[in-house]
């Protein structure tokens, strides 16, 4: 499992932040936290290209995209100065050279192996984008999760449609892992969303839910039924009914923002959530109850364990 | 030297040189005595410290001691971009001189650790600077030998792109972090460095030209020492004593200013005191560019130090890069100052424009060290200003922010910029407007006034009449508000949490803020100086009777007004501008104009001018003609 870590203590320029980057550990119930790749990144997100046997890598960061083609052992900064902050990185399940980045200046792609760049923001209304994401299940399939609203493509990012979320401030989007046309959304100020038609409808989801902030939410993989979502202040909710409804599940709980959440592919039990001050939490009943797994005093963007 | 021998010499040379007109071959004698007091601040410390080791290096003295400090400092590599500028201005001092193992050292760094490239545009200029100078230095490596896995050639070219392009944004619409007292170090380090360092001839000369930019940039808004005007970002202990901002130590080695004994003033108050060269990090910033070859041209130094005849600047800016509720990425920011021999009057269009630090509008005066100022605020925050300019998440960013800058979400703050502001200036006429949502925080707006001003009367017209040495500030509120003794703590003046429930009743009372709750709000400020309109009692007198006309109901917030001056300027928030029956054209300000300096929008030229001379930079060709 990999988590990338923007900041740790001071959140500001020059202070010492030698803990952040990418941290991973094994899922198979280790708790020591190991560091790769350049510290001191702001990292925002991370993914391993599908097929590469953990070989390709890749930290979303501030300082831009960094890829090691050699499972973490050497880095490079694959991006220039004219792409920042970057947020989100997808890479193409189904072509080892093209990956996609979102940033607060739009989508850009790579589509031979990050040595160059292209933006790719043709249709979008609001450059900021917090969440890119290249569908496992269709073909240059790709959303995106913008500041005012959710955006398909279909052309692997060339152009791209407002989906039915009208809502602004979509904060992240996830893809039911058998079915394509089933889609989450986390927003700011607007709560859960839910398509079950690939994004044309969209409904609310409040049974349960007493917040409305959400930056993550997610499927089990193996139990699609099964869902996770956390935000500002919210702890974790999860529902059992494909997010008809909620309960929130905060047992063991210190912090109550979250940022991400992973359920392990091997074991629908455990449950990862990256918290936004207090690093990552671990549940090994289904969300019943949570222990907190370090590191510590850092805020967590993303989560990504490898199947 | 001590620390205190350094402070009188500074004061010494500092009073001297901004006293005297002096020759070109006077000012360059005087600043080669500036420029060596800093340094003896430096090259005699034992400190592992970047910048006495550049000293040391610079000066010959005991380099094995500097090399060995250097590779002491060296062992936790911290600080980002702020580590970088001095690594490398310390190496490229000493890279002839020191040890291999000290060079391999060094090399090392650039190799292991990995700085954050910022978030800011003084970030990015340190950053790019000393990459590129770092891959000049070291050329022909693989990625492998770099923190970032770019080669040096990668490096070098990234670097060089940014930079040119950062150069034809700023002399085209202008720097987005503009005019800001505490961060004009950080862009004269870096083209100072680039100036003298660069191998690049082509980079060299853009150096030494973005230099000579910069340092017109604020002299021609420059006053003994202090920025004058508003500015982009400011921290707050220098927002009411100028003299403590990063600009200052500049004006003192550039300019012969900037620490200058204010005869008139009296005996400083026991604290706060202006900070030399030596004695605080900002300072040490200085210690570079006091080593450099890099002189400003004498237009630059003339227009920066004379204030025989009063004049009106203006120039446009941008705003930071608008990254949320906007649909604009760099919107114009419009800033005019008026300048005279005792007082600068200066403001931007109001509005957010600079996230945190902003600082709208300000009188500063040459009379009575330290607190040479008066200004006002809507004291803003939220995390929708945050969220315009930060990628993270909103709703945590307020909490982020407060983490390192505690003053932000502080009700009695100083510093920051409000949706809810807007200004109109007419020389040393300035209006301010408020019409604040209600629920806003915070609901009420605040005014600082000096404790030691000369005068400071309240009078049964409405005005507040101030005298500081030979300025005279009239305010008229156009709400009612009250008196509140100002406490300043030395929380507040390192910007950790300075909260009101904090401050302790023990601080002595140095100052006073005019604070008024209504939300649709506003004042008139009229500034004068003796030898523009007589004595202090003319003054009260003549102004006693211009009362504003003003209407103060939700969204409907305007006043009407007929200046000292005899201009009718009427004004209504937000941007409606009406001067002597003319509408004001904000859009039509170009990106310098006045009597010194001159550029057009979209230009890439800087004309400056001072009596007979005229020196003309273009930033297309990279070339300077006179």
């Amino acid at each position: 499992m990999y988590a990338a870590v923007v900041a740790t203590k001071l959140f500001v320029v020059g202070a010492a932040n030698p803990q952040t980057g990418l941290h991973y550990q094994h899922p198979s119930g280790d708790t020591v936290w190991q560091h790769t790749g350049p510290n001191n990144i702001r990292a925002f997100g991370c993914a391993v290209h599908p097929g590469s046997q953990q070989r390709v890598l890749y930290i979303a960061a501030g300082n831009g995209l960094h890829k090691s083609s050699d499972g973490g052992a050497t880095w490079k900064v694959t991006t220039g100065w004219n792409i920042t902050e970057v947020l989100s990185v997808s890479p193409d399940p189904r072509d080892p050279l093209r990956v996609y980045i979102g940033t607060p200046y739009g989508v850009f792609r790579t589509t031979d192996g990050c040595a160059t760049w292209k933006e790719c923001s043709q249709g979008l209304g609001a450059r900021f984008v917090s969440l890119v994401l290249a569908s496992p299940l269709n073909d240059r399939e790709v959303y995106c999760a913008t500041e005012d609203g959710a955006y398909i493509s279909k052309d692997g990012a060339d152009t791209w449609t407002r989906m039915g979320l009208s809502v602004g401030g979509v904060r992240t989007i996830a893809q039911h892992p058998r079915n394509p046309q089933i889609l989450a959304a986390g927003t700011e100020d607007h709560g859960i969303y839910m398509s079950t038609n690939g994004g044309r409808w969209w409904t609310r989801r409040e049974a349960g839910v007493d917040h409305l902030t959400f930056y993550a939410v997610t499927f089990d993989p193996n139990a699609p039924d099964v869902m996770y979502a956390g935000g500002y202040v919210t702890g974790i909710y999860k529902s059992t009914d494909a997010g008809q409804s909620w309960k929130r599940m905060n047992k063991g709980l210190n912090v109550l923002t979250f940022h991400t959440l992973a359920v392990d592919p091997r074991n629908s039990q455990r449950v990862y959530a990256g918290a936004y001050w207090g690093g990552v939490y671990r549940s090994e009943n289904g969300g019943g109850e949570w222990t907190p797994l370090g590191p510590p005093d850092s805020q967590v963007w993303t989560l990504f364990i490898h199947p | 030297m001590t620390v205190r021998s350094l402070i009188i010499a500074v004061l010494l040379f500092g009073g001297l040189a901004a006293t005297r007109a002096q020759s070109h071959a006077d000012y360059l004698k005087h600043y080669s005595e500036r420029a060596r007091h800093i340094r003896s601040a430096f090259d005699t410390s034992t400190a592992a410290s970047y910048y006495a080791i550049a000293a040391r290096y610079a000066s010959n003295n005991n380099i094995p001691l500097a090399d060995s400090l250097f590779r002491v400092a060296l062992r936790e590599p911290r600080g980002d971009m702020f580590w970088m500028f001095p690594v490398i201005g310390a190496y490229l001092h000493g890279k002839d001189k020191m040890s291999p193992e000290t060079r391999a050292v060094v090399r090392n760094a650039w190799k292991t650790y990995a700085p954050y490239r910022g978030d800011t545009e003084n970030h990015w200029a340190m950053y790019y600077t000393t990459l590129y100078l770092a891959a000049e230095q070291w050329p022909g490596l693989p990625g492998s030998e770099w923190f970032n896995g770019k080669s040096s050639q990668e490096n070098l070219e990234e670097a060089r792109e940014y930079l040119i392009h950062w150069i034809r944004i700023t002399t085209t619409i202008g720097q987005g972090e503009f005019d800001s007292p505490d961060y004009f170090p950080e862009y004269a380090i870096s083209m100072c460095l680039l100036s003298e360092f660069a191998q690049d001839p082509l980079m060299r000369k853009r150096g030494q030209m973005m230099m000579d930019y910069f340092l017109a940039d604020f002299g021609v808004e420059h006053l003994n020492g202090q920025y004058l005007g508003g500015f982009s970002r400011i921290y707050q202990p220098a927002v009411f004593t100028p003299l403590l901002s990063g600009a200052s130590g500049f004006a003192y080695l550039y300019f012969g200013t900037g620490t200058e004994a204010e005869t008139s003033a009296g005996p400083l108050p026991e604290t706060p005191k202006a900070r030399p060269p030596g004695e605080s990090p900002w300072s040490g910033w200085v210690l570079l560019p006091s080593l450099s070859n890099y002189r400003p041209p004498e237009i630059v130094y003339n227009i920066a130090t004379d204030r025989t005849t009063p004049y009106l600047h203006k120039e446009r800016k941008r705003v930071r890069n608008v990254i949320r509720f906007g649909t604009e990425k760099n919107p114009p920011v419009y800033k005019q100052t008026y300048v005279t021999p005792e007082y600068g009057i200066g403001s931007l269009q109001g509005g957010l424009l600079q996230p945190i630090q902003q600082h709208t509008w300000s009188v500063r005066f040459t009379s009575g060290r330290p607190y040479t100022t008066i200004f006002g605020l809507h004291p803003y925050w939220s995390s929708y200003e945050l969220g315009m300019f930060f990628p993270e998440e909103l709703k945590p960013l307020i909490a982020d922010v407060v983490a390192s800058k505690g003053t932000y979400n502080n009700p009695d703050k100083w510093t920051g910029g409000s949706p809810y502001e807007r200004t109109f200036q007419n020389r040393n006429t300035l209006l301010v407007l408020y019409d604040i949502e209600p629920g806003t925080m915070t609901e009420h707006i605040d005014g600082f006034f000096p404790g030691n001003l000369n005068e400071r009367l309240i009078d049964s017209s409405g005005w507040i009449f101030c005298k500081a040495g030979s300025t005279y500030i009239g305010w008229y509120p156009l709400q009612e508000g009250e008196w509140l003794e100002e406490r300043e703590t030395p929380g507040q003046a390192k910007n950790v949490i300075g909260r009101p429930e904090n401050l302790s009743q023990k601080q002595p009372v140095r100052n006073w803020r005019f604070r008024s709750h209504k939300l649709q709000n506003g004042y008139v400020i009229e500034v004068r100086s003796e030898r523009e309109i007589g004595s202090f009692q003319k003054f009260v007198s003549v102004l006693r009777t211009r009362i504003p006309k003003a209407i103060l109901t939700p969204g409907k917030v305007s006043v009407d007004y007929t200046s000292l001056s005899k201009d009718r300027m009427k004004f209504a928030f937000p941007d409606s501008r009406i001067l002597n029956g003319k509408a004001v054209d904000l859009s039509a300000t170009k990106l310098f104009e006045g009597p010194f300096l001159n550029a057009e929008v979209g230009s890439e030229k800087l004309t400056m001018t001072y009596k007979g001379a005229k020196r003309v930079y273009d930033f297309r060709t990279v070339t300077v003609t006179e």
